[in-house]
Protein backbone atom coordinates (compact mmCIF):
# COMPACT_ATOMS: atom_id res chain seq x y z
CA UNK A 1 0.00 0.00 0.00
CA UNK A 2 1.08 3.21 -0.68
CA UNK A 3 2.63 5.44 2.28
CA UNK A 4 4.34 9.08 2.78
CA UNK A 5 7.67 9.37 3.92
CA UNK A 6 9.56 12.57 4.72
CA UNK A 7 12.61 12.91 2.79
CA UNK A 8 14.44 14.92 5.81
CA UNK A 9 13.16 13.28 8.89
CA UNK A 10 11.70 9.26 9.92
CA UNK A 11 8.46 11.10 10.04
CA UNK A 12 5.55 8.88 7.33
CA UNK A 13 1.93 8.64 7.68
CA UNK A 14 -0.52 6.91 5.61
CA UNK A 15 -1.60 10.20 4.42
CA UNK A 16 -0.36 13.44 2.48
CA UNK A 17 0.85 16.55 3.80
CA UNK A 18 1.96 19.75 2.52
CA UNK A 19 4.76 19.89 4.39
CA UNK A 20 6.61 17.25 6.95
CA UNK A 21 4.10 18.31 10.42
CA UNK A 22 7.44 16.92 12.50
CA UNK A 23 10.74 18.71 10.98
CA UNK A 24 8.56 21.04 8.78
CA UNK A 25 11.19 21.16 6.49
CA UNK A 26 11.06 17.93 4.82
CA UNK A 27 8.45 17.27 1.55
CA UNK A 28 6.42 13.75 1.97
CA UNK A 29 7.40 11.22 -0.93
CA UNK A 30 5.32 7.82 -1.63
CA UNK A 31 6.38 4.98 -1.24
CA UNK A 32 4.88 1.73 -1.31
CA UNK A 33 4.83 -0.69 1.26
CA UNK A 34 3.38 -4.39 2.59
CA UNK A 35 -0.29 -3.63 4.10
CA UNK A 36 0.38 -6.56 6.55
CA UNK A 37 0.74 -5.04 10.37
CA UNK A 38 -0.31 -5.80 14.03
CA UNK A 39 -3.66 -4.13 15.99
CA UNK A 40 -2.40 -1.61 18.03
CA UNK A 41 -6.17 -1.30 19.49
CA UNK A 42 -9.95 -1.87 18.38
CA UNK A 43 -13.66 -1.09 18.62
CA UNK A 44 -16.77 -2.56 17.82
CA UNK A 45 -19.07 -0.06 16.82
CA UNK A 46 -22.89 -0.57 17.68
CA UNK A 47 -24.27 3.03 17.82
CA UNK A 48 -23.16 4.11 14.08
CA UNK A 49 -24.23 6.88 12.30
CA UNK A 50 -26.91 6.68 9.72
CA UNK A 51 -24.62 5.91 6.60
CA UNK A 52 -22.89 2.73 8.90
CA UNK A 53 -26.13 1.74 10.61
CA UNK A 54 -26.74 -0.68 8.54
CA UNK A 55 -23.46 -3.07 8.78
CA UNK A 56 -23.58 -2.37 12.79
CA UNK A 57 -22.08 -3.69 15.24
CA UNK A 58 -18.63 -3.83 12.97
CA UNK A 59 -14.92 -3.33 14.27
CA UNK A 60 -12.50 -0.61 13.14
CA UNK A 61 -9.26 -1.08 14.51
CA UNK A 62 -5.80 0.79 14.45
CA UNK A 63 -3.40 -1.55 12.17
CA UNK A 64 0.43 -0.72 13.11
CA UNK A 65 1.99 -1.58 9.65
CA UNK A 66 5.59 -3.67 10.10
CA UNK A 67 7.37 -2.04 7.40
CA UNK A 68 7.13 2.00 8.12
CA UNK A 69 5.99 3.28 11.28
CA UNK A 70 2.46 4.24 10.33
CA UNK A 71 -0.27 3.27 12.31
CA UNK A 72 -3.64 2.73 9.43
CA UNK A 73 -7.29 3.18 10.37
CA UNK A 74 -9.13 0.08 9.04
CA UNK A 75 -12.54 -1.85 9.20
CA UNK A 76 -12.11 -5.04 10.24
CA UNK A 77 -14.11 -8.01 8.39
CA UNK A 78 -14.36 -9.69 12.04
CA UNK A 79 -13.83 -8.63 15.79
CA UNK A 80 -10.37 -8.69 16.94
CA UNK A 81 -7.69 -8.59 19.82
CA UNK A 82 -4.95 -6.10 19.98
CA UNK A 83 -2.04 -8.12 18.91
CA UNK A 84 -3.32 -10.43 16.15
CA UNK A 85 -2.24 -10.21 13.01
CA UNK A 86 -3.84 -8.47 10.02
CA UNK A 87 -3.65 -8.29 6.20
CA UNK A 88 -5.73 -5.78 3.40
CA UNK A 89 -8.28 -7.21 2.02
CA UNK A 90 -9.29 -4.71 -0.42
CA UNK A 91 -9.92 -0.86 -0.76
CA UNK A 92 -13.53 0.07 -1.08
CA UNK A 93 -14.73 3.58 -0.90
CA UNK A 94 -11.52 4.57 -0.08
CA UNK A 95 -11.45 2.78 2.94
CA UNK A 96 -9.03 -0.08 4.16
CA UNK A 97 -10.53 -3.04 4.31
CA UNK A 98 -8.61 -6.18 6.47
CA UNK A 99 -8.77 -9.31 7.98
CA UNK A 100 -7.10 -11.15 10.52
CA UNK A 101 -4.61 -13.64 9.21
CA UNK B 1 -1.49 37.04 32.04
CA UNK B 2 -4.86 38.65 30.85
CA UNK B 3 -6.21 41.82 31.88
CA UNK B 4 -9.84 40.60 31.27
CA UNK B 5 -12.11 39.77 34.23
CA UNK B 6 -15.87 38.29 34.40
CA UNK B 7 -18.58 40.24 35.27
CA UNK B 8 -21.77 38.28 34.84
CA UNK B 9 -22.80 34.76 33.94
CA UNK B 10 -26.12 32.86 32.91
CA UNK B 11 -27.13 29.15 32.56
CA UNK B 12 -29.88 27.78 31.23
CA UNK B 13 -31.05 24.35 32.67
CA UNK B 14 -29.69 21.61 30.54
CA UNK B 15 -31.69 18.85 29.22
CA UNK B 16 -34.22 18.30 26.82
CA UNK B 17 -36.52 21.50 25.92
CA UNK B 18 -38.28 20.19 22.88
CA UNK B 19 -40.93 23.04 22.92
CA UNK B 20 -38.25 25.85 23.29
CA UNK B 21 -36.67 27.25 20.58
CA UNK B 22 -32.64 27.76 20.85
CA UNK B 23 -33.16 31.47 20.82
CA UNK B 24 -35.33 31.45 23.27
CA UNK B 25 -32.04 29.21 25.55
CA UNK B 26 -29.49 31.67 24.06
CA UNK B 27 -30.93 34.71 24.82
CA UNK B 28 -31.86 33.30 28.43
CA UNK B 29 -28.66 33.01 29.50
CA UNK B 30 -27.90 36.21 27.55
CA UNK B 31 -30.02 38.49 30.10
CA UNK B 32 -29.15 36.14 33.37
CA UNK B 33 -25.08 37.21 32.47
CA UNK B 34 -26.32 41.08 31.37
CA UNK B 35 -28.01 41.61 34.33
CA UNK B 36 -25.50 39.42 36.79
CA UNK B 37 -23.19 42.38 35.07
CA UNK B 38 -25.16 45.11 36.04
CA UNK B 39 -26.18 45.40 32.87
CA UNK B 40 -22.79 47.36 31.11
CA UNK B 41 -22.42 48.41 27.63
CA UNK B 42 -21.59 45.63 25.04
CA UNK B 43 -19.22 46.42 22.64
CA UNK B 44 -19.33 43.24 20.76
CA UNK B 45 -20.79 39.48 21.18
CA UNK B 46 -19.31 36.00 20.12
CA UNK B 47 -21.48 32.99 20.26
CA UNK B 48 -19.95 29.64 20.28
CA UNK B 49 -22.15 27.24 18.18
CA UNK B 50 -21.79 23.70 16.40
CA UNK B 51 -24.47 22.18 14.72
CA UNK B 52 -26.81 25.08 14.42
CA UNK B 53 -26.80 25.29 10.96
CA UNK B 54 -26.42 20.97 9.86
CA UNK B 55 -29.83 20.44 12.12
CA UNK B 56 -31.63 23.24 13.10
CA UNK B 57 -31.05 25.42 10.09
CA UNK B 58 -30.26 28.86 12.43
CA UNK B 59 -26.93 30.62 11.94
CA UNK B 60 -26.04 34.00 12.05
CA UNK B 61 -26.14 33.79 16.13
CA UNK B 62 -24.35 36.73 17.04
CA UNK B 63 -26.91 39.22 15.28
CA UNK B 64 -29.27 37.59 16.47
CA UNK B 65 -28.47 37.87 20.26
CA UNK B 66 -27.59 42.10 19.88
CA UNK B 67 -30.66 42.81 17.90
CA UNK B 68 -33.51 40.91 20.40
CA UNK B 69 -31.29 42.26 23.04
CA UNK B 70 -31.02 45.63 21.96
CA UNK B 71 -27.32 45.80 22.32
CA UNK B 72 -26.89 48.42 19.17
CA UNK B 73 -25.86 47.52 16.04
CA UNK B 74 -22.11 46.01 17.37
CA UNK B 75 -19.48 43.79 15.60
CA UNK B 76 -20.72 40.01 15.93
CA UNK B 77 -19.76 36.79 15.01
CA UNK B 78 -20.80 32.95 15.40
CA UNK B 79 -17.45 31.02 16.75
CA UNK B 80 -17.58 27.35 15.48
CA UNK B 81 -14.60 24.93 16.92
CA UNK B 82 -16.27 21.15 17.57
CA UNK B 83 -17.40 20.92 21.33
CA UNK B 84 -14.89 23.70 21.76
CA UNK B 85 -16.99 25.94 20.39
CA UNK B 86 -17.35 27.83 23.74
CA UNK B 87 -13.98 28.35 24.58
CA UNK B 88 -12.93 29.43 21.12
CA UNK B 89 -15.58 32.01 21.71
CA UNK B 90 -14.56 33.12 24.95
CA UNK B 91 -10.81 33.03 23.74
CA UNK B 92 -11.61 35.30 21.09
CA UNK B 93 -13.43 37.86 23.24
CA UNK B 94 -10.61 37.86 25.79
CA UNK B 95 -8.88 38.91 22.47
CA UNK B 96 -11.04 41.17 21.07
CA UNK B 97 -10.25 42.98 24.40
CA UNK B 98 -6.65 42.68 24.58
CA UNK B 99 -6.34 44.03 21.08
CA UNK B 100 -7.80 47.34 22.79
CA UNK B 101 -10.76 47.45 20.23
CA UNK B 102 -13.16 46.22 23.01
CA UNK B 103 -13.92 47.21 26.46
CA UNK B 104 -16.74 44.54 27.48
CA UNK B 105 -17.87 41.43 25.30
CA UNK B 106 -20.82 39.34 25.66
CA UNK B 107 -19.37 35.51 25.78
CA UNK B 108 -22.21 33.23 24.57
CA UNK B 109 -22.85 29.32 23.95
CA UNK B 110 -25.99 27.58 22.68
CA UNK B 111 -26.67 24.05 20.94
CA UNK B 112 -29.85 22.79 20.30
CA UNK B 113 -30.24 18.54 19.65
CA UNK B 114 -33.03 16.62 21.36
CA UNK B 115 -35.53 17.21 18.27
CA UNK B 116 -33.65 15.48 16.30
CA UNK B 117 -32.94 11.46 15.60
CA UNK B 118 -29.61 10.00 17.70
CA UNK B 119 -27.91 8.73 13.99
CA UNK B 120 -28.90 12.57 12.59
CA UNK B 121 -27.09 13.74 15.69
CA UNK B 122 -24.35 11.35 15.73
CA UNK B 123 -23.67 11.71 11.55
CA UNK B 124 -23.62 15.71 12.51
CA UNK B 125 -21.10 14.71 14.93
CA UNK B 126 -18.96 13.11 12.68
CA UNK B 127 -18.09 16.33 11.08
CA UNK B 128 -16.02 17.31 13.90
CA UNK B 129 -13.77 14.24 11.69
CA UNK B 130 -12.13 14.90 8.79
CA UNK B 131 -14.46 12.91 6.63
CA UNK B 132 -12.43 13.15 3.40
CA UNK B 133 -9.77 10.49 4.77
CA UNK B 134 -9.76 7.23 4.97
CA UNK B 135 -10.97 6.53 8.35
CA UNK B 136 -14.24 8.18 8.22
CA UNK B 137 -14.76 5.81 4.97
CA UNK B 138 -13.85 2.89 7.14
CA UNK B 139 -16.84 3.83 9.73
CA UNK B 140 -14.91 5.51 12.58
CA UNK B 141 -17.63 7.32 14.55
CA UNK B 142 -16.54 9.85 17.32
CA UNK B 143 -17.17 8.09 19.88
CA UNK B 144 -15.10 5.20 18.03
CA UNK B 145 -12.02 7.10 18.55
CA UNK B 146 -12.32 7.01 22.10
CA UNK B 147 -13.06 3.66 22.43
CA UNK B 148 -9.88 2.59 20.30
CA UNK B 149 -7.90 4.44 22.72
CA UNK B 150 -9.83 3.29 26.32
CA UNK B 151 -8.72 -0.30 25.05
CA UNK B 152 -5.13 0.64 24.61
CA UNK B 153 -5.17 2.48 27.70
CA UNK B 154 -6.31 -0.95 29.26
CA UNK B 155 -3.88 -3.24 27.61
CA UNK B 156 -0.79 -0.86 28.89
CA UNK B 157 -2.10 0.13 32.14
CA UNK B 158 -3.82 -1.20 35.07
CA UNK B 159 -6.90 0.24 34.17
CA UNK B 160 -10.60 -1.21 33.47
CA UNK B 161 -13.92 -0.59 32.52
CA UNK B 162 -14.65 -0.25 36.32
CA UNK B 163 -12.11 2.98 36.42
CA UNK B 164 -14.10 4.11 33.86
CA UNK B 165 -17.71 3.99 35.24
CA UNK B 166 -15.91 5.36 38.52
CA UNK B 167 -15.12 8.53 36.61
CA UNK B 168 -18.87 8.43 35.45
CA UNK B 169 -20.27 7.56 38.86
CA UNK B 170 -18.18 10.61 40.51
CA UNK B 171 -19.69 13.06 37.81
CA UNK B 172 -23.15 11.74 38.40
CA UNK B 173 -22.58 12.21 42.01
CA UNK B 174 -21.61 15.76 41.71
CA UNK B 175 -24.50 16.66 38.85
CA UNK B 176 -27.18 15.19 41.82
CA UNK B 177 -26.21 18.25 43.69
CA UNK B 178 -26.25 20.74 40.72
CA UNK B 179 -30.35 21.74 39.93
CA UNK B 180 -28.98 22.88 36.51
CA UNK B 181 -27.66 19.64 35.17
CA UNK B 182 -29.01 17.47 33.29
CA UNK B 183 -29.19 13.67 35.32
CA UNK B 184 -30.66 14.35 38.08
CA UNK B 185 -31.03 10.88 38.76
CA UNK B 186 -28.64 8.94 40.93
CA UNK B 187 -27.02 5.48 39.42
CA UNK B 188 -24.84 2.45 40.73
CA UNK B 189 -21.60 1.45 39.82
CA UNK B 190 -23.21 -1.84 38.17
CA UNK B 191 -26.18 0.17 36.77
CA UNK B 192 -23.21 2.30 34.91
CA UNK B 193 -20.41 -1.14 33.92
CA UNK B 194 -24.12 -3.12 32.71
CA UNK B 195 -25.43 -0.32 30.82
CA UNK B 196 -25.90 -0.23 26.65
CA UNK B 197 -22.53 -0.71 24.95
CA UNK B 198 -22.11 2.40 22.22
CA UNK B 199 -18.56 1.64 21.28
CA UNK B 200 -16.66 -0.86 22.89
CA UNK B 201 -15.60 -0.91 26.20
CA UNK B 202 -17.78 2.25 26.14
CA UNK B 203 -21.63 1.92 27.45
CA UNK B 204 -23.68 4.37 27.24
CA UNK B 205 -22.96 6.43 31.05
CA UNK B 206 -19.58 6.67 29.67
CA UNK B 207 -20.96 8.88 26.74
CA UNK B 208 -21.75 12.30 26.88
CA UNK B 209 -25.09 13.13 25.97
CA UNK B 210 -27.40 14.93 23.97
CA UNK B 211 -28.66 18.13 25.21
CA UNK B 212 -30.35 21.90 25.10
CA UNK B 213 -29.01 24.36 26.73
CA UNK B 214 -27.22 27.72 26.61
CA UNK B 215 -24.87 29.39 28.61
CA UNK B 216 -23.54 32.99 28.90
CA UNK B 217 -20.68 34.92 30.25
CA UNK B 218 -19.80 39.09 30.39
CA UNK B 219 -16.13 39.93 30.79
CA UNK B 220 -14.86 43.08 30.59
CA UNK B 221 -10.87 44.99 30.91
CA UNK B 222 -12.84 47.00 34.00
CA UNK B 223 -11.85 44.60 37.34
CA UNK B 224 -14.15 42.50 39.09
CA UNK B 225 -13.59 39.22 41.16
CA UNK B 226 -12.91 37.20 39.04
CA UNK B 227 -9.47 37.54 36.65
CA UNK B 228 -9.25 35.34 33.73
CA UNK B 229 -5.40 34.73 34.46
CA UNK B 230 -4.60 33.22 31.09
CA UNK B 231 -6.48 31.99 28.10
CA UNK B 232 -4.17 29.42 25.67
CA UNK B 233 -5.41 27.36 22.76
CA UNK B 234 -3.95 24.68 20.54
CA UNK B 235 -4.75 22.22 17.78
CA UNK B 236 -3.61 18.90 17.21
CA UNK B 237 -3.99 15.93 14.59
CA UNK B 238 -7.31 15.36 13.11
CA UNK B 239 -7.32 11.58 12.37
CA UNK B 240 -6.62 8.65 15.07
CA UNK B 241 -4.22 7.24 12.76
CA UNK B 242 -1.64 10.04 12.30
CA UNK B 243 -1.38 10.04 16.30
CA UNK B 244 2.42 9.86 17.74
CA UNK B 245 1.26 8.52 20.95
CA UNK B 246 -2.65 7.35 20.69
CA UNK B 247 -2.91 7.05 24.68
CA UNK B 248 -2.01 11.29 24.60
CA UNK B 249 -3.73 14.22 23.29
CA UNK B 250 -1.62 16.75 22.91
CA UNK B 251 -3.52 19.68 21.95
CA UNK B 252 -4.98 19.30 25.52
CA UNK B 253 -1.42 19.21 27.13
CA UNK B 254 0.13 21.98 24.84
CA UNK B 255 -3.21 24.14 25.81
CA UNK B 256 -2.34 23.44 29.52
CA UNK B 257 1.13 24.41 29.06
CA UNK B 258 0.38 27.30 27.52
CA UNK B 259 -1.75 28.55 29.91
CA UNK B 260 0.36 27.74 32.81
CA UNK B 261 3.38 29.35 31.69
CA UNK B 262 1.44 32.67 30.93
CA UNK B 263 -0.53 32.09 33.96
CA UNK B 264 2.23 31.88 36.21
CA UNK B 265 0.99 28.83 37.93
CA UNK B 266 1.66 25.16 37.94
CA UNK B 267 -1.09 22.21 37.91
CA UNK B 268 -0.07 22.04 41.67
CA UNK B 269 -1.75 25.25 42.33
CA UNK B 270 -4.99 24.60 40.78
CA UNK B 271 -7.42 24.47 43.58
CA UNK B 272 -10.70 23.19 40.93
CA UNK B 273 -10.82 21.74 37.85
CA UNK B 274 -13.90 21.61 34.96
CA UNK B 275 -12.50 19.49 32.20
CA UNK B 276 -13.79 18.20 28.90
CA UNK B 277 -15.01 14.82 29.69
CA UNK B 278 -17.02 14.22 26.69
CA UNK B 279 -16.09 10.08 27.54
CA UNK B 280 -15.57 9.05 30.40
CA UNK B 281 -11.81 8.14 29.22
CA UNK B 282 -11.26 11.87 27.80
CA UNK B 283 -11.53 12.53 31.76
CA UNK B 284 -8.46 10.10 32.69
CA UNK B 285 -6.19 11.41 29.78
CA UNK B 286 -6.98 15.42 30.10
CA UNK B 287 -6.00 14.98 33.93
CA UNK B 288 -2.82 13.07 32.91
CA UNK B 289 -1.76 15.99 30.08
CA UNK B 290 -2.70 19.15 32.68
CA UNK B 291 -0.03 17.92 35.12
CA UNK B 292 -2.49 16.87 37.79
CA UNK B 293 -1.22 13.32 37.57
CA UNK B 294 1.57 11.05 35.80
CA UNK B 295 1.07 10.33 32.14
CA UNK B 296 -0.39 6.60 32.55
CA UNK B 297 -1.50 7.00 36.28
CA UNK B 298 -4.98 9.38 35.77
CA UNK B 299 -6.76 5.92 36.31
CA UNK B 300 -5.34 5.35 40.22
CA UNK B 301 -6.39 9.20 41.05
CA UNK B 302 -10.02 8.36 40.27
CA UNK B 303 -9.74 5.31 41.94
CA UNK B 304 -8.34 6.81 44.67
CA UNK B 305 -10.97 9.42 44.80
CA UNK B 306 -8.49 12.48 44.26
CA UNK B 307 -10.71 14.07 41.64
CA UNK B 308 -14.10 14.09 43.63
CA UNK B 309 -15.24 17.40 44.78
CA UNK B 310 -14.23 16.50 48.37
CA UNK B 311 -10.58 14.76 46.84
CA UNK B 312 -7.68 17.35 46.36
CA UNK B 313 -7.65 17.62 42.87
CA UNK B 314 -11.97 18.21 42.29
CA UNK B 315 -12.79 17.55 38.69
CA UNK B 316 -15.89 18.54 37.11
CA UNK B 317 -17.92 19.50 39.99
CA UNK B 318 -21.00 20.32 38.14
CA UNK B 319 -21.55 17.03 36.91
CA UNK B 320 -19.26 17.34 33.65
CA UNK B 321 -20.10 16.75 30.15
CA UNK B 322 -21.54 13.48 31.04
CA UNK B 323 -23.76 14.32 34.15
CA UNK B 324 -24.04 18.03 33.68
CA UNK B 325 -25.12 17.97 30.14
CA UNK B 326 -23.34 18.76 26.83
CA UNK B 327 -24.92 21.08 24.40
CA UNK B 328 -21.89 21.20 22.58
CA UNK B 329 -21.39 25.08 21.95
CA UNK B 330 -22.42 25.88 25.44
CA UNK B 331 -20.27 23.64 27.28
CA UNK B 332 -16.97 25.59 27.06
CA UNK B 333 -19.07 28.38 28.46
CA UNK B 334 -21.06 26.53 31.14
CA UNK B 335 -17.64 25.45 32.46
CA UNK B 336 -16.81 28.79 33.17
CA UNK B 337 -19.96 29.37 34.91
CA UNK B 338 -19.51 26.66 37.50
CA UNK B 339 -15.49 28.23 37.99
CA UNK B 340 -16.84 31.65 38.53
CA UNK B 341 -19.48 30.30 41.07
CA UNK B 342 -16.36 28.44 42.98
CA UNK B 343 -14.59 31.23 43.18
CA UNK B 344 -17.63 33.16 44.03
CA UNK B 345 -18.61 30.20 47.21
CA UNK B 346 -21.68 29.98 45.79
CA UNK B 347 -21.44 27.10 43.66
CA UNK B 348 -22.71 23.58 43.97
CA UNK B 349 -19.86 20.22 45.63
CA UNK B 350 -18.43 24.03 46.64
CA UNK B 351 -14.69 23.03 47.27
CA UNK B 352 -13.55 25.80 50.26
CA UNK B 353 -11.86 28.58 49.64
CA UNK B 354 -11.13 27.98 46.19
CA UNK B 355 -9.26 30.76 44.66
CA UNK B 356 -7.48 29.43 41.32
CA UNK B 357 -9.46 27.47 39.30
CA UNK B 358 -8.89 25.75 35.31
CA UNK B 359 -10.92 24.90 32.07
CA UNK B 360 -10.40 22.84 29.45
CA UNK B 361 -12.29 22.43 26.03
CA UNK B 362 -11.96 20.02 23.82
CA UNK B 363 -13.23 20.15 20.18
CA UNK B 364 -12.98 16.94 17.44
CA UNK B 365 -10.93 13.90 18.73
CA UNK B 366 -7.78 16.41 19.95
CA UNK B 367 -8.40 18.72 17.21
CA UNK B 368 -8.63 21.77 19.37
CA UNK B 369 -8.17 22.44 22.79
CA UNK B 370 -8.33 25.82 25.48
CA UNK B 371 -7.44 26.27 28.64
CA UNK B 372 -8.26 29.21 30.63
CA UNK B 373 -7.50 29.68 33.94
CA UNK B 374 -9.23 32.42 36.81
CA UNK B 375 -8.57 33.40 39.70
CA UNK B 376 -10.63 35.06 42.93
CA UNK B 377 -9.17 38.68 43.34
Amino acid sequence: MKIFKCNSCDYASVSSKYTCPQCRTGKLEAQEVSPKGTVFSFTDIHIAPAEFADIAPYTIALIQLDEANVKVTARMDNPVQIGDKADLDKIENGAYLYTRI
Amino acid sequence: MTSVYVHGIGMTQFGTFVDRSMKELLLEACIQALEDAGNPKVDAVYVGNFMGGAIYNQEILGAIVANELGLGFIPTAKVEGACASGGIALRQGIMGILSGEYETVLVAGVEKMKHASTSDVTQAINAAMDNDSNEKQAGLTFPGFFGVLANRYFYETGASKKHLAMVALKNREHALNNPLAQFQKPATLDEIMNARIITNPLGLFDCSPMTDGAAALVISKKKSGVHIRSSAQNSGPTQMQDADDLLSIPAIRESGRLAYEKAGVGPEDIDVVEIHDCFSMTEVLAIEELGFFNKREGWKAVEEGRTKSTGDKPVNTSGGLLSRGHPIGATGIAQIYQLVRQLRGTAPNQVDGAKLALAQNLGGTGSYSTVHILERV
